[in-house]
């Protein structure tokens, strides 16, 4: 079964009104970020590819997670400018609930709502699709997500009897239910099992291929092992760029070599 | 002590078992007690009510519940007017003060800053700590004349002014249990809804109404529970007239409620006679209702 993003069956009526275009990239253009007084985001610029993964890498406190909510609209009082599909999101048609629908955000931790798996993966549709028969959507969803075998039969059983890490995989099939242009990942592996993480690893891979993905995450072999580019952010700022051999092979600046090596040291611990 | 140690190891533990020496623990029996002495005190509470007002049912049967004719000196005992207007008053004060609480949780925990949703709690306890009777007084000055005079009434006194008193009375009730369970909802959850695109008036309905409902719920019940008791504000604006409402939904005459009967003639009622016996079968009547309440509140259709 080809069950990349583009073979997906379409949910009954489009969700938003803003696709259309023929790529879907995100442009951050000096972005600033000031919350109560402290310096979160300085100067910070890049853009993603169309489609691969992008890891989002730095110490605790770089500002990486701000980074994450600055894009969904959950901080709002960042000065610059972020473009999707070329489009500016301060003037996002449907305002900031249309543009949330575009861009799938996993947090860290697993916040699964307390109704049952198929009503969890169907959530974010609009009440006219949740009416209409959604089974096909919902099961691709979850074989996306790497979840439909564990949960095929029983789907009508609350989300919260999941384990933690099949309830990352249930939002991880929640936020592709909204058929999104991208997805970010705060940590989504941080807390799950070995076989959680791999599982979650090979289904974000098999994503990647047709949509661009932006994942912070602290295991830095996790980043090897997603290949794609790499960001490097510390105090605000981005330090450094490139792809993922390179970067983890020819570090430039010194601020990125400092950090692998407490890297290397913390995993040889 | 080491005596004592050893006398409780060698003398009294070997005669007794092992699960009665698991709950000699001196915490776990106060537990218990105060686990016991709280239903002993609903049946010792309800035994007496039963007891007292014993002499009453025997001498008139149960049919006095929808006697309309309340008269204890030519010895007729009619309940039915103050049931009604008990049930008219608590009607009321839940049709005004439920929206407003629900309303002023929503606002002050989803859309106020933490100052002022801590400026508009403490405006709460303040309500909720002033003295009934004070509520009678203002309803009384207040109230009444505006009552009289907006709607062209005879008296301001009438059921409508008792629901709207109780309903003041009960509203920072619902409004702090309410927001208490709002607030109890993990910032996640809000997050989540966000992240999918879920507009503000569907993470209410769809994510924090149904999951603050156990905490909104305890806070109605414990609302009515005032509101069904509340003695002195009611006797104060009900105007105390044992007859129905004509027609049963007119609530702008003067009626009766039972507890402000109870209030306005125990103190005429001498001890052990008829007419005090029908007081006390009030008070049975009463705490029904409000075990009723409580029942229903718990029915497991309402809990989810």
């Amino acid at each position: 079964m080809n069950l990349s993003h583009k073979a997906m069956p379409e949910p009954i009526e489009g969700s938003q009104k803003n696709v259309g275009h023929a790529f879907d990239s995100l442009c951050c253009e000096h972005l600033y970020l000031h919350l109560s007084n402290q310096v979160i985001l300085k100067d910070v610029s890049f853009s993603l590819p169309e489609k691969g993964i992008t890891s989002l890498i730095g110490p605790s406190g770089a500002g990486k997670s701000s980074l994450l909510r600055c894009i969904t609209g959950l901080n709002e009082t960042w000065q610059g400018d972020i473009k999707l599909n070329q489009q500016h999101l301060r003037q996002w048609h449907g305002g900031v609930d249309a543009l949330r629908k575009h861009i799938g955000l996993i947090s860290q931790k697993p916040s699964v709502f307390p109704v049952s798996i198929a009503e969890n993966v169907t959530f974010g549709l609009s009440r006219k699709q949740r009416k209409q028969n959604q089974s096909t959507w919902i099961q691709h969803c979850l074989e996306k997500a790497a979840l439909w075998d564990e949960v095929k039969h029983r789907l009508n059983m609350p989300a919260a009897s999941l384990s933690l890490g099949q309830q990352q995989r249930l939002c991880l099939a929640r936020a592709l239910a909204l058929k999104p242009s991208m997805l970010l990942l705060d940590e989504p592996t941080a807390s799950l099992d070995p076989r959680s993480k791999a599982l979650i690893e090979a289904s974000l891979r098999q994503l990647a291929e047709s949509m661009p993905l932006l994942c912070v995450t602290h295991d830095l072999q996790q980043t090897q092992r997603l290949q794609g580019q790499v960001i490097f952010m510390c105090d605000g700022k981005i330090i450094e760029t490139g792809a993922c051999g390179d970067f983890f092979e020819h570090p430039k600046r010194i601020e990125t070599r400092e950090f692998l090596q407490w890297s290397v040291c913390d995993c040889g611990d | 002590m080491m005596v004592r140690r050893l006398c409780k190891k060698w003398v009294i533990y070997p005669f007794i078992k092992h699960k009665v020496r698991h709950f000699l623990n001196p915490l776990k029996i106060f537990v218990a007690l105060g686990c016991v002495s709280a239903v002993l005190s609903v049946l010792v509470l309800l035994g007496f009510l039963i007891q007292s007002s014993l002499p009453f049912w025997q001498a008139f049967g149960i049919q006095v519940l929808w006697g309309d004719a309340w008269y204890p000196y030519e010895s007729l005992f009619g309940f039915l007017p103050a049931i009604v207007g008990t049930v008219w008053a608590l009607l009321i004060a839940m049709i005004i003060a439920l929206p407003c609480g629900l309303a002023a949780a929503i606002v002050s925990s989803e859309m106020m800053s933490e100052t002022w949703r801590n400026l508009v709690r403490v405006g709460m306890e303040i309500l909720a700590g002033i003295p009934s009777v004070v509520y009678g007084l203002i309803g009384l000055w207040l109230l009444l004349p505006f009552l009289q005079h907006s709607l062209d009434l005879l008296t301001g006194h009438n059921l409508l002014a008792a629901g709207m008193i109780l309903s003041l009375m009960i509203l920072p009730t619902i409004m702090v249990m309410s927001q208490d369970a709002l607030q109890a909802i993990s910032e996640e959850q809000r997050e989540s809804a966000m992240n999918l695109g879920v507009d503000w008036q569907q993470r209410l309905f769809r994510v924090l109404l149904p999951q603050a409902w156990p905490g909104i719920r305890s806070g109605i019940l414990l609302a009515l529970g005032r509101a069904l008791g509340e003695t002195m504000a009611v006797m104060l604006v009900v105007g105390s007239m044992d007859r129905l409402p004509e027609p049963f939904y007119n609530i702008l005459e003067p009626a009766q409620t039972l507890t402000s009967r109870i209030g306005r003639e125990m103190g005429e009622a001498s001890f052990g006679s008829l007419h005090f016996s029908a007081l006390m079968g009030c008070g049975l009547i009463l705490a029904v209702m409000a075990m009723g309440l409580s029942l229903l509140a718990q029915h497991r259709s309402l809990i989810r």
